[in-house]
């Protein structure tokens, strides 16, 4: 079974400070680090894991310019065969724009799954995987937990709120939104860096793909970047643990558990 | 001159770090409270290609230098230098085989290590022999087709853990030249006579194994001898001239490793109503700090690059191995410093990494070695 | 005067607290510019339990029924949805940012050409267009977004942002039973069964204290020193997402929008971040108190007491206590 994961590079933002740009319409991208987004990366392990079953390719794809190459490298290590990469140059993307390109690449491929996050890690959009599948013409389900294809069709688990999976028949080609937790990504491993090298990295520029000026065109923009009201936040305790753990228990039986 | 590593070797860095978090942040307080480690620990690193990177290909091994096993090790050490070192040990020796084994002991030894599946250690190290290597006294008697070994190492990595050691011996005590007096041979651990008992107490890289071992009529078949026979001093020197290069990557990662805490630390502590990382003072000290890692991390890559480009510089590893032992032991100091009466307690990384450091200027060649070697190098026979 | 849409969600014949929560807000927007309140349900002969309380807070409640409606399946919805903005040009339409919300949306702004912005915390309109509040950077910063020209709009809402509130006059919608269009397209979804996750030995919902774990356990072994803590405190056990997704504890202890929500009278977090989707199941807890070593963790920003600190230490030295 074919299979095309899109996969994206966003800043780490755990236990980092972002800090605002100048034109308050981003953050200072100098000082951050960058890695896949959480999601793809769950992406890409289920991509690999159902080639490893069932045989077929993977092919990686991801818009950016050379430094993004690192996650379609890392895709490559993982399992995947090949990758494109798509150069944007100078265009203003959103989830739409995005959604644009990828199907224009992806529908010249033949692929029986499309994978790609629920959500990437920076913008949280949520957004781009099913205007994909919209665009290519797909069945599609979104914050998948687990796939097991079958024929012509694949059972699909989605995870609802509160507690509640709901599993379909989903006929192939579809595109699907993972989840994390789906499975449990492998590391990258050395073996898997030196086979990569030997492995196709396409670079097509986003002018090339002749797509129409309205399809270029964002839906959304930006308009300003601010940090979260400040609310009271915690009233911090402190001390050594035995003074930290006195208060504990003291505050939680005030508040009515007896302990 | 390119200073910037390849794409391949960030790649590399990057996955290590990654297991390094996955895998070594959340035990390493316990493994080092408790002087010990998981062994899968060892076998999961073997899967994913992150023990002796730089054997060949064709014994298992990923084919890259010495400079993307010091980039690993680097990132290991970065989270904790005990896994660190137990993760390095396992394969440490292993260059005597690729220098100078026979094929079947390179097919027989070297993919075992490679996957995780063996640990090796290198016994060099006796009571009266540190960095007086040549008064080595354990023995090893030709008898047939055996050699029959007698005598003690000691604070031999692996030594309790370990599937087999190489044991630098004196096999020739009456050749004229005191230099070719030694020989180097593979002793599997499960042969009849050899004891081992791990040594308790140490200061600091409490995870990994350091062990007194004690072999008594040890009888092991003379194909097990590696390289040539009376040669072993200058097999033995041959291996420093690559181990001292990466084992500078374990000072690199640990000062790096204590950087980044103390920086996390001044970044958050406020005193006076300001954060501290704010005052100058703290800013110097940093900026010393990040200059010493970046200038030891810099000679490593050198001396590393040199060997793997077949132009390997005694002088420039041995500068590398003593700047990044006292890199380590300044950093760490000056990082635990900066968060004053906190650090001094395990509760707190940089306590861990205090106490790991200052055994960096002693082993795998101590600093005085190293200035021996500069000195005399520079300055020529007089 | 123009029309706000909102697309009902509901589930095994009960409307979904995020449509009413739709609707309220789509209220106060239509009371502030003359719009008017449209309800969209979708459904099968649960119809007749919906309806009722969704006209409750819609001037106008548009029903489709039909069988092919007895479960959510965004291909249909999309198919009807698409015709139905076509036919009515409402200027905005709303949807729930859930999981079936997001495999509609997109879709749908795909098929009606509309411009979507997901995820909205706060919706004004400003000359004559909507302008939403999203959260970016999983919550570390607000942005404020704004719409290309189009005559409609699509948003999608995150649950929890609009509460509603306890006391809320009810309006008399009208009913209109609209048949379904022909020549719907195929969906390739046929839906099988639902799946009880929450299910389990431990009912978290029920406890008063709950003892929780996060990231910050650090591996599966140490989780059972945090349920010796509970034990002897006489709390129950409970964690967030990243420890159900490694499997180091089974999914009924999940706290959070994918797992439960909980209102104990104290909510114990020890190495929980605070993402906001873990913090959406604590919203009815009465205190919480959150240990982390990270002195900027969100979830200090909700916590009515915070300890910096390793859990582990706050761990012993309570048990020394206990």
């Amino acid at each position: 079974m074919n299979i095309v994961v899109c996969v994206k590079r966003v800043p780490m933002t755990q236990e980092v400070d972002l800090i605002i740009d100048e034109g308050k319409k981003g953050v200072r991208e100098d000082e951050l680090a960058y890695v896949i987004n959480d999601w793809d990366n769950y992406a890409i392990e289920e991509a690999v894991l159902l080639q490893e079953k069932f045989g077929g390719t993977v092919t990686a794809v991801t818009i950016g310019d050379e430094e993004d190459e690192e996650v379609l490298r890392r895709a490559l290590a993982m399992g995947a065969d090949k990758s494109v990469r798509v150069d944007p140059g100078d265009r203003e993307l959103d989830g739409f724009v995005v959604s644009g390109i990828l199907a224009k690449v992806i529908r010249d491929l033949e692929f029986d799954l499309v994978l790609t996050g629920v959500q990437a890690d920076d913008d949280n959009l949520g957004m781009v995987g099913i205007m994909l599948a919209e665009k290519l013409e797909v069945g599609h389900a979104s914050v998948v937990v687990g796939v097991e294809p079958d024929g012509d069709s694949a059972r699909v688990k989605v995870e609802l709120e509160g507690g509640m999976d709901e599993v379909s028949n989903l006929r192939l080609p579809a595109l699907l939104t993972v989840q994390t937790g789906i499975n449990e990504p492998r590391y990258v491993s050395i073996m898997g860096i030196r086979k990569a090298r030997k492995k196709e990295l396409n670079v097509v520029g986003v002018e090339e793909l002749g797509l129409s000026e309205e399809e270029l065109t964002p839906m959304t923009r930006i308009e300003e970047v601010f940090l979260p009201p400040e609310t009271d936040g915690a009233e911090m305790i402190e001390g050594d643990s035995s003074a930290v753990a006195e208060q504990i228990l003291r505050i939680i039986r005030e508040k009515g558990v007896g302990i | 001159m390119d200073f910037e590593l390849s794409r391949e070797q960030k790649d590399v860095r990057q996955a290590a770090r990654e297991f390094a978090l996955g895998e070594l942040q959340d035990i390493a307080k316990d493994c080092d409270v408790n002087e010990t480690f998981p062994r899968e620990l060892i076998t999961k690193a073997g899967e994913l290609g992150f023990l002796g990177a730089f054997i060949d290909e064709e014994y298992g091994g990923a084919g890259f230098g010495f400079l993307e096993h010091a980039i690993i090790l680097e990132e290991f050490w970065k989270i904790d230098p005990g896994l660190g070192q137990q993760l390095c040990s396992v394969s440490f020796g292993s260059e005597e085989f690729l220098l100078f084994g026979s094929e079947e002991q390179k097919l027989k030894f070297l993919p075992p290590i490679v996957e995780g599946k063996t640990m090796m250690g290198f016994a060099i190290t006796e009571p009266d022999a540190g960095s007086d290597t040549l008064s080595a006294s354990t023995h090893a008697v030709l008898e047939g087709d055996e050699y029959r070994i007698n005598g003690s190492k000691v604070m031999i990595g692996n030594g309790t853990v370990g599937d087999f050691l190489l044991v630098f011996c004196l096999t020739d005590p009456d050749e004229k030249k005191k230099s070719k007096r030694h020989s180097i041979l593979a002793v599997e651990t499960d042969r009849a006579g050899y004891e081992a008992d791990p040594m308790h107490g140490k200061m600091g890289l409490r995870a990994s194994d350091t062990s007194s071992v004690f072999f008594s009529d040890v009888r092991v078949p003379k194909e097990n001898l590696v390289g040539e026979r009376g040669n072993g001093f200058s097999q033995l020197m041959a291996f420093f001239d690559r181990s001292r290069a990466y084992v500078s990557a374990h000072g690199v990662g640990l000062a790096q490793g204590a950087l980044d805490l103390a920086v996390k630390h001044v970044k958050n502590r406020v005193q006076f109503g300001r954060k501290i990382g704010s005052f100058q003072a703290t800013q110097f000290k940093v900026a010393d700090m990040a200059t010493k890692v970046e200038m030891a991390r810099t000679m490593t890559h050198k001396a590393c690059t040199l060997l793997d480009q077949g132009k390997g510089n005694t002088d420039i590893t041995a500068m590398a191995k003593m700047f990044s032992g006292r890199t380590a032991v300044e950093v760490v100091d000056e990082a635990l410093q900066l968060h004053g009466g906190y650090g001094y307690f395990n509760e707190q990384d940089v306590e861990r990494f205090y106490r790991a450091a200052k055994v960096l200027e002693i082993y795998e060649g101590a600093k005085e070695i190293e200035k021996m070697i500069i000195g005399r190098n520079v300055i020529g026979r007089l | 005067m123009g029309e706000i849409l909102v697309v009902v969600e509901h589930r095994q014949g009960e409307v979904r607290e995020i449509s009413k929560e739709m609707l309220f807000k789509a209220g106060e927007i239509c009371r502030n510019a003359s719009h008017e309140l449209v309800a969209v349900v979708l459904a099968d002969n649960a119809a007749d339990n919906i309806v009722p309380e969704v006209a409750k807070m819609a001037e106008r409640v548009l029903v489709f029924q039909d069988d092919r409606f007895n479960n959510f399946d965004s291909h249909l919805y999309r198919e009807v949805l698409a015709r139905l903005v076509r036919e009515r040009n409402p200027f905005l339409t709303l949807m729930g940012h859930t999981s079936w919300g997001m495999d509609l949306a997109p879709a749908l702004s795909i098929k009606s050409g509309y411009p979507l912005a997901t995820d909205c915390v706060d919706i004004v309109i400003e000359d004559g267009r909507p302008s939403v509040v999203r959260q970016i950077y999983s919550g570390k910063l607000f942005s404020r977004v704004s719409f290309r020209e189009s005559t409609g709009y699509l948003i999608t809402v995150r649950p929890g942002a609009f509460l509603v509130p306890e006391e809320q006059p009810e309006v008399e919608g009208k009913t209109e039973l609209h048949e379904l269009y022909p020549d719907m397209a195929e969906t390739g979804k046929e839906f099988l069964e639902f799946v009880d996750t929450g299910a389990g030995d431990v009912d978290i919902t029920q406890a008063d204290l709950l003892v929780s774990v996060g990231r910050g356990v650090g591996e599966e072994e140490n989780i059972a020193d945090v349920q010796e803590l509970a034990d002897v405190m006489g709390g129950t056990l409970s964690c967030s997402r990243p420890v159900v997704d490694k499997n180091w504890l089974p999914k009924y202890h999940q706290v959070g929008t994918s797992g439960k929500s909980v209102k104990p009278k104290v909510y114990f977090a020890l190495g929980i971040s605070g993402a906001f989707q873990h913090v959406a199941g604590i919203a009815g807890a009465g205190t919480v108190i959150a240990v982390n070593k990270d002195p900027k963790a969100p979830i200090f920003r909700v916590a009515d007491y915070g300890v910096v600190a390793d859990l582990f230490n706050v761990v012993s030295a309570l048990k020394e206590k206990l």
